[in-house]
């Protein structure tokens, strides 16, 4: 809250503490955010008989075996394949979503129709019923199209705008920015296709990049959809093959696991760093001056 | 469905400036539609259809369904303890999770909002966890930490929590509040879309900084607020992975992380009565709208649209 | 940022009516490849790779999908195949189905994998969608399920491909239903005690007598549990209450089974509430794991309170027992479980996993060879191993015997001193097991927590399994 304050020349000094204050309270919290991360990554370098019983978060020594043995892949398909299967499901989506969701979200929030309003309400509806409940169904509807042990079901329904998570996300954005830009571009004799991409989108941009990031994560990390959609291990990702080390009837492998889980971590680590950057050029300084 | 509605935006389109033919700006609307009426019909509608039938019949994934009524669902309300068991566990689960993980979201956007040096690097630290989502080795950590001579356990005595009834259901919902990542980075997208200069105007009008964040932040960010209000509810109340993973999907101890979806999941998928299930997910989405409803209606009185008005804060 | 939208407002201004915004859009193109470096172009541009991408990805999605189903792709017959189990077990399988690729030149193997509890909803997922997969691996818990719900075929048609003369007769029938055999079993295992001896000696303890020894009764085990609890201070074993498992081990041990023979329950609700007080009593005592460990139980071995140096036994299936060696440095032993008073063993040996094919492939003879050849052939019992327990065929099963390596000799010696003194096992359970295994550990937590007397608990139990057998 006290970030909002931004400094007067008289009250220079207690406005540093504050910002020392701050910058204090934000690393102590994150001491405790990241712990459990610093858990994780530990947990990937320890020995077979420590992964679950050792309550110390340092490994007796460093088993580096568990990341050799989950760089040689599963079952013939190299960690390579795994991760150039994971990318190209989640780049798919990635584009899918930020697409057909702003298309949709702006017909929402800006253009009027009939039933806008029922339409909107059953779009809200849909996030609403658990997808376990439709899983069967959809499965059937993939199976008819031809299309299961292929990356269909996993990227087209992002094209078709099926997560209203973001249709709704890009709409509560939209609402935000003030009328008077498309009135304005309107009369400058903008139709809504126009107005659309040269006034709204570029407005809404930190919504788009936020649905860009979390539709790549959460797809990245969208194991019960690829299970069922997926048969040849050469089409598994690596969120599939980091699993397959654990198999409760058998002998477990929870250290290669671990050591899947960090290397699985990393592309999402550096995409969320790659975007996570335009989050910041936001409209904030610019103003929207109508 | 629900007797959601959206809050009228056309309280200033219905005076356009240019008048256009109406007819052309619906198709226009249409287009931009269409690939959401497409994945609405085929992929969202039909299922649901065929779901709701389902929750009507005695459905076992392997036979034909046969029509058995509403048996389902008075079996559900009369005849089976655990469902009610799922429901309150459920009911806890969003009153403690909702609220801790959206104040945490909010609380750690607006300290990052003006911060000058290293807010990328926060930024990005606080959202590593949600990296993660709930896999199994995150369960796992999870599972070390709260366990009986763990780290939670030798810093505060509490003992081993995830596997005592009383508060496993707290360690699931920390585990969400952990990874409150989505929201903060939502909450700052919306800070980012605020106008600067209705601060600076502020400033020269000599207003406080808590009274900035009532009259200003709090006003202009309510849609974003809003958005995350709703969705992390809905997501609250369907509440799945992180109590699959932390109990290997048993709901355990004692049932006491049996929530509403892991037990409709248990149903579904591990009894195979998915006319049961099917019969649990109705109920739940009718809850869930009914929710949902009352929040959009609340939603008129605080929730501030900038192209709801002529421009500027109220 | 700013100057770029000012400059989309200005633009705004250029745009005439709607016939004329095409003419707009091609000098703006224009204009765009002129300006190459000025921000504003760039957007465009980023359109034009948008939509760039989105062909070619909709291309290596074309390209990325393969034949499906079991349609004959190039004149070769395809056969999808899929198997739980872990990494180990699919290089030794994707070996084994290469020899039979090579072998019948005119067959084509897909196969996929997942570890247990995937596998069996992916399955689930599949068979409802009309989708099985041609072979597929199943446990006994799901026979009867799949066999009524038409999923699986009658192998006896394929007699002629897929032979079973060598198989040990009760294990083939456990395949059986309604005269009918839905699945082939693959292998046997059979529960065990397994412990640490080590701790064992130090506490002063005998290890308990193997099978051929006369073995030990439930009492005889609980006095053991106890004097290693007082010993050691830790407790000896994992509360059996939890585990339906052992519960089938006791009740056998009494002349009564889980099931009758016409699907209904085989126990009543004294016999279980007599189980539950004798584990509840143990556990009060300090003799076996506590609730809170108890509960953390998931199939996998590091989840058992002996995996995790909390325990001194276990009772666990033999196959998957071979995790503790990496767990427990100084090794482990195998015991057989305690039997009924008078020496009526309880335990049996159960088909690990079992094979079946999907009633609507389109080529079951292939698919039954296919199931010839993982279980008979010798080559292919070379590579596999014992990875899906001991052979069924028996004499695969003395063939390679002598190849056995490290835990898996531990196991044949243990299924050894027991050969012989087991009763038949029962018939696959009814399908509404699947859902009662979980039920049966959720009510023993109402126990082992304090929440419910054994008997009420009991009582639960019962009124749930009836319903769930007669629907």
């Amino acid at each position: 809250m006290t970030a909002t304050a931004t400094p007067t020349p008289g009250v220079r000094k207690p406005v540093a503490w504050r910002r020392i204050a701050l910058h204090l309270g934000c690393l102590a919290a994150l001491l405790v955010m990241l712990y459990p991360l610093a858990w994780l990554l530990a947990t990937s370098l320890k020995p077979a008989n420590e992964v679950i019983a050792s309550l110390d978060l340092l490994p007796s020594h460093l088993e580096w075996s568990n990341y050799r043995t989950a760089l040689d892949g599963v079952n013939d398909v190299s960690v390579w394949r795994l991760l150039t299967n994971s990318l190209l499901i989640a780049g798919g989506a990635v584009l899918g979503n930020v697409l057909s969701c702003s298309l949709a979200a702006y017909a929402f929030a800006r253009l009027r129709f009939r039933f806008r309003g029922p339409l909107f309400a059953f779009m809200i509806a849909t996030i609403m019923l658990p997808h376990h409940a439709v899983l069967i169904p959809q499965y059937i509807i993939f199976n008819q199209l031809g299309m299961v042990n292929t990356y269909w079901p996993l990227i087209l329904p992002k094209f078709l705008a099926t997560e209203a998570f973001f249709v709704f996300l890009i709409v509560q954005f939209m609402r935000g920015l003030p009328r008077e830009l498309e009135e304005a571009a309107r009369i400058d004799g903008c139709g809504p296709f126009r107005s659309f991409f040269l006034v709204i989108l570029p407005l809404t941009r930190p919504a788009l990049i936020t649905t860009a990031i979390f539709t790549f994560i959460w797809t990245w990390n969208d194991f019960f959809t690829q299970l069922i959609y997926l048969f040849s291990p050469d089409k598994f990702t690596l969120t599939l093959a980091l699993r397959s080390f654990v198999d409760a009837s058998s002998t477990s492998a929870f250290g290669p696991m671990f050591a899947m889980s960090v290397i699985a971590l990393l592309p999402i680590v550096l995409f969320f760093l790659a975007f996570q950057r335009f989050l910041v050029e936001g409209m904030a300084n610019s103003g929207i001056k109508g | 469905m629900t007797t959601t509605q959206v809050p009228t935006p056309a309280r200033t389109a219905q005076t356009p400036p240019v008048k256009r033919p109406k007819r052309q700006r619906e198709g226009a609307a249409w287009v931009f539609l269409s690939p959401w009426v497409l994945g609405a019909c085929l992929l969202t509608l039909l299922p649901m259809a065929v779901s709701l039938y389902l929750s009507f019949t005695d459905y076992d994934l392997f036979n034909s369904p046969n029509w058995v009524g509403l048996r389902n669902y008075t079996q559900m309300f009369t005849e089976d303890p655990r469902y009610w068991r799922s429901v309150g566990a459920t009911l806890t689960y969003v009153v403690i999770a909702v609220p801790l993980q959206l104040g945490l979201a909010l609380v750690v956007a607006l300290a990052l909002k003006n911060m000058k040096r290293g807010r990328a690097f926060y930024r990005s630290a606080f959202y590593a966890p949600s990296l993660l989502g709930a896999s199994m080795s995150v369960a796992l950590v999870w599972r070390a930490l709260f366990n009986e001579g763990g780290t939670v356990d030798n810093l505060f005595g509490t003992g081993g929590w995830i596997f005592k009834p009383g508060w496993a259901l707290v360690t699931v919902a920390l585990l969400t509040v952990w990874q409150f990542g989505a929201p903060m980075v939502i909450f700052l997208a919306g800070l980012q879309q605020i106008p600067g200069e209705l601060y600076e105007a502020a400033e020269v009008d000599g207003a406080s900084g808590w009274r900035q964040f009532l009259s200003i932040t709090v006003p202009m960010l309510s849609p974003v607020i809003f958005f995350n209000l709703v969705l992390q509810t809905i997501q609250a109340f369907q509440v799945f992975t992180p109590a699959f993973a932390v109990s290997g999907g048993k709901g355990g101890p004692a049932d006491s992380t049996l929530f509403y979806t892991l037990y409709l999941y248990d149903r579904g998928f591990v009894a195979s009565h998915m006319g049961y299930a099917s019969a649990m997910a109705w109920v739940l989405l009718i809850v869930i709208g009914a929710v949902t409803a009352v929040l959009f209606r609340t939603s008129r009185s605080w929730v501030f649209y900038a192209s709801d008005t002529e421009g500027g804060v109220r | 940022m700013p100057g770029n939208r000012r400059r989309d407002r200005t633009r705004d201004r250029t745009c005439g009516s709607a016939r004329d915004r095409t003419r707009d859009q091609a000098r703006d193109r224009t204009r765009d490849e002129t300006r190459g470096k000025a921000r504003k172009p760039r957007r465009s541009r980023r359109a034009a790779v948008a939509a760039g991408l989105a062909v070619a990805l909709c291309a290596a999605l074309t390209a990325c999908s393969g034949p499906d189903g079991s349609t004959s792709a190039g004149g070769k017959v395809v056969l999808r195949y899929t198997w739980w189990g872990n990494p180990d077990r699919a290089a030794r399988t994707q070996a084994a189905v290469d020899l039979f690729e090579k072998k019948y030149p005119d067959v084509e193997v897909q196969t996929s994998f997942a570890g247990y509890d995937a596998y069996k909803q992916k399955l689930a997922t599949q068979a409802a969608g009309g989708d099985a997969p041609d072979v597929m691996q199943l446990d006994y818990r799901m026979i009867d399920q799949y066999a009524s719900g038409g999923v699986l075929l009658d192998l006896g048609t394929q007699q002629t491909v897929l032979k079973t003369g060598e198989f040990e007769p009760g294990l083939l029938a456990t395949g059986k239903l309604n005269g009918k055999q839905y699945a082939v079993p693959q292998g046997r295992g059979t529960e065990t005690v397994v412990y640490d001896p080590t701790q064992w000696k130090e506490a002063g303890l005998k290890p308990p007598a193997d099978a051929s020894a006369g073995g030990w009764t439930w009492d005889q085990w609980a006095d053991a549990m106890r004097v290693l609890k007082e010993k050691t201070g830790k407790p000896g074993a994992t509360d059996p209450g939890q585990s339906e498992d052992s519960f089938e081990v006791w009740l056998r041990g009494q002349g009564r089974s889980l099931y009758t023979k016409d699907h209904e329950l085989g126990f009543t609700v004294d016999d279980l509430t007599r189980w539950w007080t004798f584990t509840d009593g143990l556990r009060r005592e300090g003799v076996v794991s506590p609730a809170e460990q108890t509960t953390q139980l998931d199939g996998s071995v590091e989840n058992t309170p002996l995996g995790r140096g909390k325990a001194l036994s276990d009772m666990n299936w033999d196959a998957p027992a071979s995790g503790y060696l990496a767990l427990i440095p100084d090794g482990i032993a195998l015991a057989p479980m305690p039997s009924g008073a008078d020496g009526t063993p309880g335990q049996y040996f159960k088909p690990s996993m079992f094979m079946g094919v999907a009633a609507d492939t389109g080529s079951p003879e292939q698919a039954a060879r296919l199931i010839d050849f993982m279980l008979n052939d010798r080559e292919a019992a070379a590579i596999l191993g014992a990875t899906r327990g001991i052979p069924v065929n028996e004499s695969i099963r003395e063939e390679i015997a002598p190849e056995l390596k490290d835990f898996d000799k531990t196991i044949y010696a243990y299924q050894a001193t027991l050969e012989g003194r087991l009763d038949t096992p029962p018939q696959a359970p009814p399908s509404g097991d699947s859902a009662l295994q979980t039920t049966f550990q959720r009510d023993y937590d109402q126990v082992s927590y304090e929440r419910m007397s054994p008997r009420e608990a009991a009582q639960d139990y019962v009124t749930e399994a009836k319903a769930e057998l007669r629907s």
